[in-house]
């Protein structure tokens, strides 16, 4: 079974993969089928989120449903259906 | 004032709305956009989160320095060399309590909250590294 969910991209990221897109994400979904959806999707901005060896890189934020998602494991984190995923790269205000 | 915003403010205004009568010491932090050869920069923000983690920080420099008043604004959308970028008013009984909280403030903003600069000169434009 496919599944949709939203994800949002700030910055560096919403230029390459636009502000808002629906993914199709096979349940039980995590992070990491995702981020790896949307790196097939937007071949060419793939490298800024995994690296190397497809995995997602540490200095890639991810929110989900606007909670941060942190530490070792965040990629097996579960993702359902009709949830906000928010991508971003370090931050820069103030 | 807790808030993200694309209007411009006046400093001078919200310092004074800072005095009350168990305030000693107003301290305050203008982040400017500086002439570092650039012609403008834009700030994007997530703004609904960065919100709610300027409330959070807020909230967390109160408790840690025993402050009585704590006023953030941080702008997004397009802005000019010299423009307000990032506005800091802290009261406090006694200044030592207002530097310490204006500088976490300061510093937990530009480590935690989702907010991004891109610079324009005239070569092109940069995003500003994060990492702070």
């Amino acid at each position: 079974m496919v599944d949709t969910v939203h994800v949002r991209a700030f910055a560096r990221f919403r230029e390459l993969f636009g502000d808002a897109l629906e993914v199709r994400v096979k349940v039980p979904a995590t992070v990491r089928s995702v981020v790896q959806e949307i790196a097939r999707m937007n071949p060419d901005g793939a490298h800024e989120i995994l690296d190397g060896e497809g995995n997602l890189r540490k200095s890639v934020i991810v929110l989900v449903n606007r909670e941060r998602i942190p530490g070792n494991g965040r990629e097996d984190y579960p993702v359902h259906p009709g949830d906000e995923i928010a991508l971003y790269p370090p931050v820069a205000g103030g | 004032m807790i808030k993200v915003t694309r209007d411009d403010f006046d400093p001078g205004e919200i310092i004074e709305g800072a005095r009350q009568r168990n305030v000693g010491a107003v301290v305050s932090f203008l982040g400017i956009v500086r002439d570092d050869g650039i012609e403008r920069m834009d700030v994007e923000a997530f703004e609904e989160v960065a919100e709610q983690d300027l409330q959070a920080i807020a909230r967390e420099a109160e408790a840690k320095f025993g402050v009585v008043h704590v006023d953030i604004i941080h702008r997004v959308g397009h802005l000019s060399v010299g423009d307000s970028i990032v506005l800091i008013v802290v009261g406090a009984s006694h200044r030592k309590a207002g530097f310490l909280a204006c500088e976490y403030i300061i510093d937990r903003i530009k480590e935690h909250v989702p907010v991004w600069k891109k610079e324009y000169t005239r070569e092109g434009a940069r995003w500003v590294e994060g990492g702070h």
